[in-house]
């Protein structure tokens, strides 16, 4: 029987998998249909490069070795691209003037994975330039929209990657995460993302911008979709060992600390709500503190500026026009930093990093909103709190920055909303436990659907 | 040397080429960074080095 088009555009990539398989649909009558729905919503600007063609014949490819039985976990899914992702043959401009014309002659290694999966690569989506900044208002190829409110912003800097997903332009995406990339869209457009542990998913083919603090993963309308995506990126069983976590029992934390206020009030009953949930469900849930976390915006500032900065390094000192404004002067200010202040950083890292370890030696899992404040609007720059003003970039990394200074794996799952616009809740383990995440995901998932 | 000329000389050592106005546009926000970087090495003891 066919399945109907309309509501595959909007379904998981589970069900998608599925259909392709059961021959329900074929790959390319799916291509076709979000195809249809990217031209209908060229407004998001959630696109660099859409899939055209090249993606069709690609869906053509797959409809054949689905008819030969053919083997791969993503045989003739679309998933769309971050375009800081080498895809060959295809324009990679990582959202910048500078790389508008390049054409990369390999694949990135996530690329790669994807298409030895069975993947349709489905267009290169929009980003903040060089995912240097955190809202997709990419001064080159759009300022992106939320598809929640188009007067809003995504976040970012996959913010196209969020777009597409939420907005039913793909199956799912990859994305990457420096100071919270993957999982602030995520949070703002209401879809799932990971962020799994540091080194876990190569990089090689990727554009940098801070070796150290960079991530990738993938973005997703159901936490088993981000496990399913995951483990075709990674090769390993982490969904699979999801499934068999007992999460009754589980010690939860929530964070007591200064850089957990202030939130916005419908966010913070959101977490209040999740916390109440989890316990009626058998979960320990209690409150634990990590006072070190204070020290995260500086110590994620001095890092980044000085890594950015150094992959940059020629660009920004024979071409600094090439550059939109924002992205420049924090390349500029990168290149100011002194050796000393980046080890003073890198000193305060090893601390915060020991007291997260610390923090799990008592509790399994720790829960915190993923952004204290839902989407923005579009060039707002200040959130106003009753204790004073935070700069709308600060605000939306003050809850993941942390993570990518750390490694830990960090999942982002809509859980209710505030005025029509998704709450994202951060569900963060210890290093490579990417299955207890997930399976504690799921579960929140599950409490909010309820 | 003012805050400026310090900021320009910096600028130069690092072998950026800025205008005045893009000078104008890094002062804020250099001046919350070595704020910034100073609460950091302060709240860290010293490294002491002995001979």
């Amino acid at each position: 029987m066919k399945a109907p088009l309309a509501s595959l555009t909007a379904a998981p990539l589970a069900e998608v998998a599925q259909a392709l398989r059961r021959r329900a649909v074929s790959p390319v009558e799916l291509v076709d249909a979000y195809q249809e729905r990217i031209e209908r919503t060229a407004n998001l600007r959630a696109f660099i490069t859409p899939p055209g063609q090249r993606a069709r014949r690609e869906a053509q490819r797959a409809k054949q070795q689905l008819a030969r039985r053919g083997a791969g976990a993503l045989l003739g899914v679309p998933i769309a691209i971050k375009d800081l992702f080498a895809t060959r043959g295809v324009r990679t401009t990582a959202g910048s003037r500078i790389l508008r014309d390049w054409v990369p002659s390999a694949d990135a290694a996530l690329v790669t994975r994807l298409r030895a999966a069975g993947a349709v690569l489905f267009g290169k989506t929009n980003l903040h330039e060089f995912a240097y900044g955190v809202t997709t208002a990419n001064p080159w190829w759009g300022v992106a929209r939320n598809p929640r409110d188009v007067r809003r912003s995504p976040g970012g800097s996959s913010g196209g990657s969020a777009i597409a997903v939420v907005a039913g332009l793909c199956a799912a995406a990859l994305g990457s995460d420096t100071g919270g990339s993957i999982r602030i869209p995520a949070s703002l457009c209401g879809c799932v993302g990971l962020k799994p542990t540091y080194g876990t998913l190569p990089l090689d083919g990727a554009v940098p911008l801070g070796w150290s603090l960079d991530h990738a993963g993938p973005l997703t309308r159901t936490v088993e979709d981000a496990g399913i995506l995951f483990d075709a990126l990674s090769g390993g069983r982490a969904w699979r060992q999801a499934q068999r976590v007992a999460t009754r029992g589980l010690r939860v934390g929530l964070l007591h600390d200064s850089i957990v206020r202030p939130l916005q009030p419908g966010v913070s009953n959101q977490l209040e709500k999740a916390a109440a949930a989890l316990r009626r469900h058998g979960l320990r849930v209690r409150d634990v503190r990590l006072p070190e976390m204070g020290w995260t915006v500086v110590t994620q500032l001095v890092t980044l500026r000085a890594e950015a900065s150094a992959a940059h390094a020629q660009w920004i000192r024979a071409r600094p026009r090439a550059y939109g404004r924002d992205v420049r002067i924090r390349l500029q200010l990168g290149a100011l930093v002194a050796g000393a202040d980046y080890v003073l950083a890198q000193r305060m890292r090893a601390k915060i990093t020991q007291a997260v370890r610390g923090v799990f030696d008592d509790v399994d899992i720790l829960l915190l909103p993923t952004t204290p404040i839902t989407a923005p609007m579009v060039g707002e720059r200040t959130v106003r709190w009753r204790t004073g003003a935070e700069p709308v970039d600060g605000a939306l990394v003050r809850l993941t920055a942390p993570f990518n200074l750390t490694g830990v794996p960090a999942l982002s799952i809509p859980y209710g909303e505030v005025s029509g616009l998704p709450v994202g809740l951060q569900v963060v383990g210890r290093w490579n436990d990417e299955a207890r995440v997930l399976a504690v995901g799921r579960l929140i998932e599950a409490l909010a659907s309820r | 040397m003012t805050e400026r000329d310090r900021l320009a000389a910096a600028t130069r050592a690092a072998g950026l080429r800025l205008t005045a106005a893009d000078l104008e546009a890094l002062r804020p926000a250099w001046k919350r960074y070595l704020a910034l970087v100073e609460e950091l090495r302060a709240t860290l003891a010293p490294e002491t080095l002995s001979e």
